[in-house]
């Protein structure tokens, strides 16, 4: 499919790509285009101005320091899944990044982008908000963080408002007695999420944190208070997480399509949290 | 009997050959050739149609429904037409007012009536209908006049059910016809009626529904098509895989005979059946070219591919009945079809008479009775997919089969080997009047279980027992792949067609210099062509396959063909080797002639070896192929005048296949002339908690008679297989409410990846054929069998419960529900009556 | 409305070429790949980056061109299937598809050989579940990738010998 015209920058510094975006309604960050790219094909958003940010090193970088990391908007997928200081810290980070689509979609497509394109199947997004991550963007008059658990504002809706980029995402240490887990059902072997989880569990043997996310669920991920409460104080055991993922019910919604109904999405729901949660608690001594 | 190969043997290995030394099969025939075509293909170097380049060329792009059924009020060009770059926009009125007639239809009255154009008038009748096609200087700007172009639509009621467009009180899609059923007639073979009567039980189903797929060939459909305003000639650079049908169909809508209509392809890239339905693309394009002047050349889109280029046929089976003895003895079946065309009718309602090619599948069923309707709907046009028509039938069976020996409590596998048409049956003539040529089936399904070690995986099925969350289940798929089909059959459909038989065309020349060069009417897809006819050629003519150079692709100003030339039904082994074979002896007597008279000996005492002729005995009196071609080309006065007359060096043969004509009042005839099996084993994990079912060992052995070149038949299984396991588990096309398409990429249709494709076993029998000339047997398209082995194993992993499998397309959240006893509330699909 | 927006120069080397023009945004790399520069062995499946029919090496790293634009490659040095042989000569991964029957209507088959290529240059030794994620986003519908597998296997030098009949009749 072929895109309608559309006017294209580069600028060379984060300050003129912030500039650019201002500059008139309709501009939009264009970094690995392995979401955006398909949108335009479609037709169905009206950008006018694509601002190339990819190629933007202050965006680039990774940076790690006493277990925390701090990942540039522009880093792509393959580098989280190479990286050694985040394999180091975050294992599950670079393993979730190495299972999105593909090789050549990995080269090219970035952590920024599988956030600002909120498309409730990504695979990050989920993970982020049971990290506890920080999103920082950037404007012409600063940086602002926004908590990954408020980022997410609707299908392709963000924090990220008009003139601004996401510059970059804080990851914090697990620490001690921490342990985060990832379950994803999809169709056929890795394709589209039908329903996902992530989570983290603190403690020793009594879970004290736990942090819940579940993706594909509704617009957006969401954490799972009643999951989390259910888990706060108990044992750090399978049969507590099978009985905290009781919690997840009526309260979501989820759609039906061709690849399950809402209660089947439920019911996928508590399983993959539960899986989720059983992987955190098993990785609680090894640090994620 | 030696022992089958190994299951991780790359290649075929023959476990059987039970017949006669093949004479015809010598050198080469028979050998794992590396292919031909590879060399360009791997470098880039294919020319498939949208590498094709015009000169003044302009690119096509359809506007097309955002309905599934609705009245075209009014269409307004003038903002397309403004837009610079555009060459011209032609709608769905002016493309009639330019056609002679109709598309010519298949279907008797009154469905015989309808009329489709070249682009839809006055309403479109699903997502998708093309109402109006433009021309621009690029793509990019032809689709962005085609977004201009303005329909104005009054949306009108859809009927996306199969049976429910059957009711008169449906909406109708074609005022013409004054009814949506395409084709009803009902095939009674033996007598049901007794057979139910005297039966010991009849187990009932109620329903059982074959989805909605394609093989979705990874190059779209493409044409590049010329209306030539000096010479009237319309040059078609495409990629249909039936250029010969293509052109009885629109030739005479678009008043062009056939010596003006020109069809030519290189490389295809796939085709599975879904490319024999570009023809009203093409006259569209032909019209486009005509009004603008220029040559137009459309690449489809992936969407436009899903949305529009046909899908397989959808069938719901409906009040199904079968006569079972004590004994395990399976006596027939009786069923109502319901077969779903799309909104018109493309190469259908043939599908409605193709099925009963394999009437009673791998068995010895008597007593056979389907009530059959055609309907149409708002859906896309169904078109020819790999195992067409007769995959839907063969699951039936196979569903049949396995219900009847889960709900008498009979061995699955003892059930089939009980019931399947025995080695010493054939040929076997089935109660439609087939005949099946040869086959092992019960040693075929013996090989299966064996390279799975069924026996390993029964063992490990009963040590999880309850508790471990996973379910193993094993499954098998029994099926016919029958090949080079009569088109007589197509008068059971409408007895005044006057169709009947098959054929092939092929050139075989030894040309200026002495070279062997071979022309065939096919339009290969992958299948190897020009190696195969190389190696046949080779074993006539004495030389290596590479000494033999044959035309890539197809091309109507100087291939050879008849009106059947194409690729499709599994019939090339048959019809179009049965061409080259016969071109080359042709040559060869000719050869051998002018040999004789140069070398001043007999004929019967010359041989031909290496690019040359001797004399027998004496290899110094010897002359090579350029010395008999100078004889025949450019030295033909030292010939004596009967041979001058008499020999060409350019040997054109038509095979024909022996058929007769069917009877349209009984329904029977010989329907197809071989009929290669593949039986498929498999066993599945199951996910208790999510439904998610996972390829534990897979297995395929195929028989296909007399094999040419084994590597190519063990590829076309693999490939056969990997489509059925998509459609069996993630491939499906789904219609809302109000008739618009779920699924209309990759992302919502999920084409199987590596990771989803286990490395299959294979293993292959020979049971040649004694009905065509090499003993081989049509092959290629298989018989869907993974549809039915998988849901046989499904339905083995529920254990007792009372859920049946009683659909062709199971994703995970449907296996969850099985697993959980089926649909909320819904009743026992499955009853037996005992007597 | 016309066919406007902004028109911008590039330069891209492919394989090894130089080529200076002007494109405009919108133009996938894909398109100018094959419309602009006539190379036609970069092929086009899906429209939607799920295929990789379309995939070459951008600077040293695979991608699908159809996901990119060609104003993006502004400056870089890419592969594409044309430029892989080297003098006439097909290479260890070409050649293993050939002798495996890797290919069958060989629509595919320039993107899968890059995927492959692209694998065996950072991981000459993989395991068949690598040789499978590795081309996972190249869609066949042809060969069940059975073949394709092997052929890869056979290519780093760790696969199953070619049936001898195949050695025998090898041209």
């Amino acid at each position: 499919m072929l895109l309608a015209s559309v006017d294209y920058t580069r600028p060379a510094t984060v300050p003129e790509a912030l500039e650019a975006l201002a500059s008139r309604e309709g501009a939009a960050p264009l970094a690995g285009g392995q979401s955006l790219v398909n949108v335009l094909k479609n037709r169905v958003a009206s950008v006018e101005l694509l601002v190339d940010i990819s190629r933007l090193e202050e965006l680039r970088s990774i940076e790690a320091s006493e277990g925390s990391l701090e990942i540039g908007a522009c880093v792509t997928y393959d580098e989280i899944d190479r990286s050694p200081e985040i394999r180091a810290g975050h294992e599950i980070v670079s393993r979730v990044a190495s299972h999105i689509e593909d090789q050549q979609i990995r080269n090219r497509g970035t952590i920024g982008g599988n956030c600002c394109l909120s498309d409730p199947t990504n695979n990050l997004p989920p993970l982020l908000i049971a990290l506890g991550a920080t999103m920082n963007i950037q404007s012409g008059s600063g940086l602002r963080q926004v908590a990954a658990d408020e980022f997410f504002r609707g299908y392709f809706l963000t924090a990220v408002e008009p003139g601004e980029i996401l510059r970059s995402i804080s990851i914090p240490a697990l620490g001690e007695g921490a342990g985060a887990g990832y379950s994803t059902l999809s169709v056929a072997s890795d394709s589209k999420a039908i329903v996902r989880a992530a989570a983290l569990v603190r403690g020793n043997g009594t879970i004290d944190e736990a942090r819940v996310a579940l993706a594909v669920v509704g617009p957006v991920p969401i954490r799972h208070s009643g999951m989390e409460e259910a888990l706060r104080g108990g044992a750090a055991t399978a049969d507590a997480a099978r009985e905290a993922a009781e919690a997840i019910g009526e309260d979501l919604e989820p759609i039906a399509d061709a690849h399950g109904s809402t209660e089947y999405r439920r019911q996928m729901a508590r399983v993959v949290a539960r899986r989720a949660v059983d992987e955190a608690i098993a990785r609680g001594g090894e640090n994620g | 009997m030696s022992a089958p190969s190994a299951p991780s043997a790359p290649s075929a290995e023959t476990v059987v050959a039970p017949v006669e030394p093949g004479e015809r099969l010598g050198k080469w025939s028979g050998k794992s050739v590396p292919r031909t075509e590879d060399r360009r293909l791997l470098k880039g170097q294919g020319e498939f149609t949208d590498d094709v380049w015009m000169h003044r060329q302009g690119y096509a792009h359809f506007a097309r429904s955002p309905h599934g059924h609705a009245k075209i009020l009014s269409i307004d060009t003038s903002r397309a037409l403004s837009l610079d770059g555009v060459h011209a926009v032609l709608t769905g009125e002016e493309a009639k007012e330019m056609c002679e007639v109709p598309f010519f239809q298949i279907a008797p009255e009154p469905a015989g009536r309808l009329e489709e154009w070249p682009l839809a008038v006055d309403k479109v009748r699903y997502h998708g209908d093309a109402v109006a096609v433009v021309l621009a200087e690029s793509r990019d700007v032809a689709r962005d006049a085609a977004e201009l172009v303005e329909v104005e639509y009054e949306p009108l009621p859809v009927v996306v059910d199969t049976v429910a467009a059957a009711d008169p009180d449906a909406p109708l899609l074609h005022d013409e016809a004054g009814t949506n059923v395409a084709w009803h007639g009902v095939f009674d073979y033996g007598d049901i009626d007794w057979a139910l009567e005297n039966a010991d039980h009849v187990v009932k189903i109620d329903r059982l529904h074959f989805h909605r797929f394609s093989s979705t060939p990874l190059e779209c459909n493409a044409a590049v098509v010329n209306w030539d305003p000096g010479t009237g000639v319309v040059d078609v650079k495409s990629n249909n895989q039936m250029p010969m049908f293509a052109s009885m169909v629109i030739g005479p809508t678009l008043g062009v005979a056939s010596n003006k209509l020109q069809f030519a392809s290189q490389d295809i890239g796939g085709a599975f059946g879904n490319k024999i339905g570009s023809y009203p693309q093409i006259a569209a394009l032909a019209l486009l070219s005509r009004k603008a002047g220029r040559p137009a050349k459309w690449t489809e889109y992936r969407q436009e591919h899903m949305l529009t280029a046909g899908h397989g046929n959808e069938r719901t089976f409906l009040d199904i009945e079968v006569p079972v003895l004590k004994d395990g003895t399976i006596l027939g079946f009786k069923v109502r079809a319901f077969d779903d065309a799309g909104a018109y009718l493309h190469y259908e309602p043939l599908g409605a008479v193709i099925w009963s090619q394999v009437t009673p599948g791998c068995y010895r069923l008597k007593h056979i009775q389907v009530d059959y309707t055609e309907t149409l709907t708002n859906k896309c046009p169904t078109i020819p997919n790999r195992g067409y028509s007769r995959l839907q039938h063969l699951w039936l069976i196979e569903r049949i089969v396995d219900t009847v020996a889960r709900e008498l409590d009979f061995d699955p596998v003892e059930v089939r080997k009980q019931n399947y048409v025995q080695p010493d049956d054939y040929p076997y003539e089935t109660p439609s009047g087939c005949v099946y040529d040869s086959g092992d089936l019960p040693r075929s399904l013996e090989v299966a279980l064996e390279l799975i070690d069924v026996k390993g995986w029964r063992a490990r099925q009963r040590e999880l027992g309850t508790g471990s969350g996973k379910r193993i289940g094993i499954g098998i798929g029994s099926t016919l792949d029958s090949g080079t089909n009569n088109f007589g059959q197509a008068r059971i459909i409408n007895p005044d067609l006057p169709f009947s038989g098959n054929g092939e065309a092929a050139y075989v020349k030894l040309d200026l210099y002495g070279e062997i060069n071979v022309d065939i009417g096919t339009t290969p897809q992958g299948q190897g062509h020009e190696t195969t006819a190389g190696q046949v050629v080779a074993d006539v003519l004495g030389v290596e396959p590479s000494a033999v150079n044959v035309s890539a692709g197809f091309d109507q100003r100087h291939n050879t063909y008849v009106a059947f030339s194409g690729t499709y039904a599994s019939q090339f082994a048959v019809t179009g080797l049965g061409a080259v074979l016969g071109g080359a002896e042709m040559l060869r007597r000719e050869i051998v002639t002018l040999a004789a008279f140069a070398l001043e000996a007999d004929e019967d005492e010359i041989e031909v070896e290496g690019g040359a002729c001797h004399v027998r005995g004496d290899p110094e009196r010897a002359i090579p192929f350029i010395g008999i071609a100078n004889l025949a080309f450019s030295n033909n006065a030292v010939l004596t005048p009967e041979l001058r007359e008499r020999i060409s060096l350019n040997c054109r043969y038509v095979y024909t296949p022996p058929f007769t004509v069917p009877d349209p009042e009984t329904k029977t005839g010989e329907l197809t002339l071989t009929y290669a099996s593949q039986i498929h084993a498999a066993a599945v994990e199951i996910d208790e908690e999510t439904g998610r079912l996972e390829i534990l060992d897979y297995v395929a052995v195929d028989d296909c008679g007399r094999v040419i070149n084994p590597q190519i038949v063990e590829g076309q299984v693999q490939g056969a297989a990997a489509l059925g396991i998509g459609a069996a588990l993630y491939e499906a096309f789904e219609y809302d409410a109000d008739g618009l398409l779920q699924q209309s990429s990759f992302y919502d249709y999920h084409a199987l990846t590596a990771l989803d494709m286990p490395m299959m076993k294979y293993a292959d029998i020979e049971s040649p054929s004694p009905f065509t000339p090499n003993g081989a047997k049509g092959m290629g398209e298989g018989g869907g069998a993974p549809l039915s082995t998988l849901c046989s194993a499904i339905q083995d992993a529920l254990g007792d419960g009372d859920a049946l499998v009683a659909d062709s397309h199971n994703p995970w959240f449907r296996i969850h529900e099985l697993l959980g006893g089926g649909a909320d509330g819904a009743p026992r699909a499955v009853r037996v009556e005992s007597r | 409305m016309s066919d406007a927006g902004m028109v911008h120069p590039i330069t891209v080397t492919i394989n090894g070429e130089r080529y200076a023009r002007t494109v405009q945004a919108r133009k996938l790399l894909v398109h100018f790949i094959r419309d602009e520069l006539a190379l036609k062995g970069t092929h086009i499946g899906c429209d939607t980056g799920n295929c990789g029919a379309c995939s070459i090496i951008v600077n040293g790293k695979l991608i699908k061109s159809c996901m990119m634009l060609a104003v993006q490659a502004d400056g870089a040095t890419i592969e594409t299937i044309e430029g892989l042989e080297a003098e006439g000569e097909l290479t260890p991964v070409q050649r293993a598809f050939h002798e495996h029957h890797g290919l069958q209507c060989g629509y595919c088959t320039p993107g899968m050989v890059m995927s492959a290529t692209y694998l065996l240059r950072g991981n000459p030794d993989p395991s068949e579940e690598e040789i499978r994620r590795a081309i996972r986003g190249n869609i066949c519908r042809c060969t069940g990738y059975v073949n394709i597998v092997r052929s890869v296997k056979a290519a780093a030098g760790a696969g199953e010998p070619a049936a001898a009949d195949r050695a025998e009749a090898s041209r």
